[in-house]
């Protein structure tokens, strides 16, 4: 009978797990919204995932749990989030030195080596600029879709500039922008970039080594994508579906634990 | 006073980020009339309209103010104002005239916060916070918006209890997060609401220890208007704080007292006649460009 591992990353916005079997190989991976009550997300999240794999609890050997919300899942064991993005990473692009992950809550750059070892890091969580959030608050403004913010971004051609950083008092400056006429595709790229600025400065202390792997809410966005590139002067990689890797690295840190 | 001052009035206008605010004063420096209203975003138009109802007010015309200082975040939008002085300046000579003994003034706008350090009644230090939501009134503007509460309702909500939550999160996004989180564990929302209070409390007090505080410490600006902003304030710094009665109008009057000690001083240097004869050339112009 083969074996399979859980992880189960609660963060501020959304919750997902991954199912992984013995050799690694992702079997099923589900995201959800991670609502208010965390341990409720996170039965449902165990749930829907076994239920996309076809599996039953007891077919998993061990779980893990990791984010924000993460001790609010019953798991076998809790690792940080860092830790388990360093992991989760090196299992997709083994080749990557360095770890930029934008989220909702904030964002992080994460040295590894080539085992997924964690070298150094810097975060910013205590001000939400820099993090996905501020994507969320520019695509309600401009009654645009989340999604559609990365190729509207790519249309720019004089990205509006900003004068202040707090993510809500940019609100205001883009409603401002938006009566000076300035157009959704330049207001959204004069975001990305403050955003990539602001990930940029958390350089201080972890050096950027190729290669650069973008994960997280922030890496589903093109355009952000692409303005972190401009920014850090390099081509990155980014996952197929970014928003899963600290949920990857919780299932594997659970495999080597159980083995 | 000589007679050759003594009939006039001066008035301040304070076009703030949220609110905008006019005060007129006679020569002696007393205010005669006040009014408040939001400022909106066509700061000229609420310029004006808030001059008419001030004036209104005293039953006086334009034609009788001697003159007119603007302040405030939109005061470049005051066309007709005699000189433009920074908010810091206002409101310093404001709250002296209000509180003579005053050392400390902390202000808590809607987009800003300032703390002010005065010695027999002139500015002598200051820190302002106008980078981060967080320690102003915008702070208190996402938490109503999130409780679908009412700001002067909060205020009330928050002093029942003596037990405030912590609220861990500096960040006025992720306060916002927090407090949801904190409604759905249970935690009551007088104790949650108070806990917002001394969030901002504690993020304006540390601005205001880098100056050192001293009493008599006035607390000023919109976000004073907040019962248990004032109480969270006071608990927070250790000392009672003084209030005016009217907690938004101390940077209008003080322009409006600065608007008094400028137009003496033309009248005394008898530059006086020229300047107003200049300002209505000016306003000729204006006309003039307008009708065509």
């Amino acid at each position: 009978m083969s074996t399979y591992y859980l992880g189960i990353d609660i963060g501020s916005v959304g919750g997902k797990a991954v199912i992984i079997d013995a050799s690694r190989k992702i079997v099923a991976s589900s995201v959800v919204p991670s609502g208010t009550n965390y341990s409720t997300t996170a039965a449902a999240l165990k749930e829907e995932v076994l239920n996309r794999a076809g599996l039953k609890p007891a077919d998993i050997k061990a779980s893990g749990s990791t984010g924000t919300g993460g001790r609010n899942a019953v798991a076998d064991s809790y690792h940080g989030v860092i830790v388990c993005n360093a992991r989760g990473v090196n299992l997709v692009f083994p080749s990557a030195r360095t770890i930029v992950d934008i989220g909702g809550q904030g964002s992080q750059l994460i040295d590894i080596d080539e085992n997924g070892q964690v070298i150094n890091f810097n975060i910013s969580e205590i001000c939400a600029t820099g993090s996905a959030r501020l994507l969320q608050l520019v695509a309600r403004i401009l009654q645009l879709n989340i999604e559609d913010l990365g190729p509207l971004s790519l249309k720019s051609t004089q990205p509006s500039s900003f004068s202040t950083s707090c993510t809500v008092f940019l609100e205001t400056e883009v409603i401002t922008r938006i009566a000076q006429g300035d157009k959704p595709e330049d207001i959204v790229a004069g975001i990305h970039r403050s955003i990539a600025d602001k990930v940029s400065a958390l350089t201080r202390g972890v050096s950027i080594r190729s290669e650069v792997a973008v994960i997280g809410g922030g890496a589903l966005d093109i355009g952000l994508v692409q303005s972190i590139e401009d920014k850090l002067k390099l081509k990155v990689l980014v996952p197929q579906n970014p928003r899963i890797i600290a949920a990857l690295g919780a299932a594997l840190i659970a495999m080597d634990r159980s083995n | 006073m000589d007679n050759q001052t003594s009939h006039l009035y001066f008035a301040g206008i304070d076009i703030g980020s949220t609110m905008s605010k006019a005060a007129v004063v006679d020569a002696e420096g007393r205010m005669l009339a006040y009014v408040v209203g939001q400022t909106g975003a066509q700061h000229r138009l609420r310029a004006n309209k808030l001059m008419e109802d001030t004036l209104h007010k005293v039953g006086l015309p334009l034609s009788d103010i001697a003159y007119i200082i603007s302040t405030g975040y939109g005061r470049v939008n005051v066309p007709f104002a005699d000189k433009q002085v920074t908010e810091l300046t206002c409101h310093a000579k404001g709250v002296a005239a209000l509180f003579p003994d005053v050392k400390t003034a902390i202000d808590i706008g809607g987009q800003d916060a300032k703390v002010l350090k005065i010695k027999n009644g002139r500015l002598v230090d200051f820190l302002t916070n106008d980078k981060c939501a967080a320690g102003t009134g915008r702070f208190l503007e996402v938490a109503a918006e999130t409780l679908g509460l009412d700001l002067n309702e909060m205020g009330n909500i928050s002093l029942q209890t003596d037990t405030p939550v912590k609220i861990n999160s500096l960040c006025t996004i992720f306060a916002q997060q927090e407090i949801i989180s904190r409604l759905s564990t249970g935690e009551p929302l007088p104790d949650i609401l108070a806990g917002v209070y001394i969030a901002i409390a504690t993020r304006v007090v540390k601005l205001a220890r880098q100056l050192k505080v001293e009493v008599p410490v006035v607390f000023t600006g919109g976000v004073a208007k907040n019962a248990g902003m004032v109480k969270a304030m006071e608990s927070v710094l250790g000392v009672p704080v003084l209030v005016p009665e009217e907690p938004l109008i101390t940077g209008c009057l003080g322009a409006a007292i600065l608007a008094r000690d400028e137009a003496i001083k033309l009248v005394q240097r008898g530059e006086y006649q020229a300047h107003r004869d200049k300002k209505l050339t000016e306003a000729r112009v204006d006309f003039g460009e307008k009708s065509r």
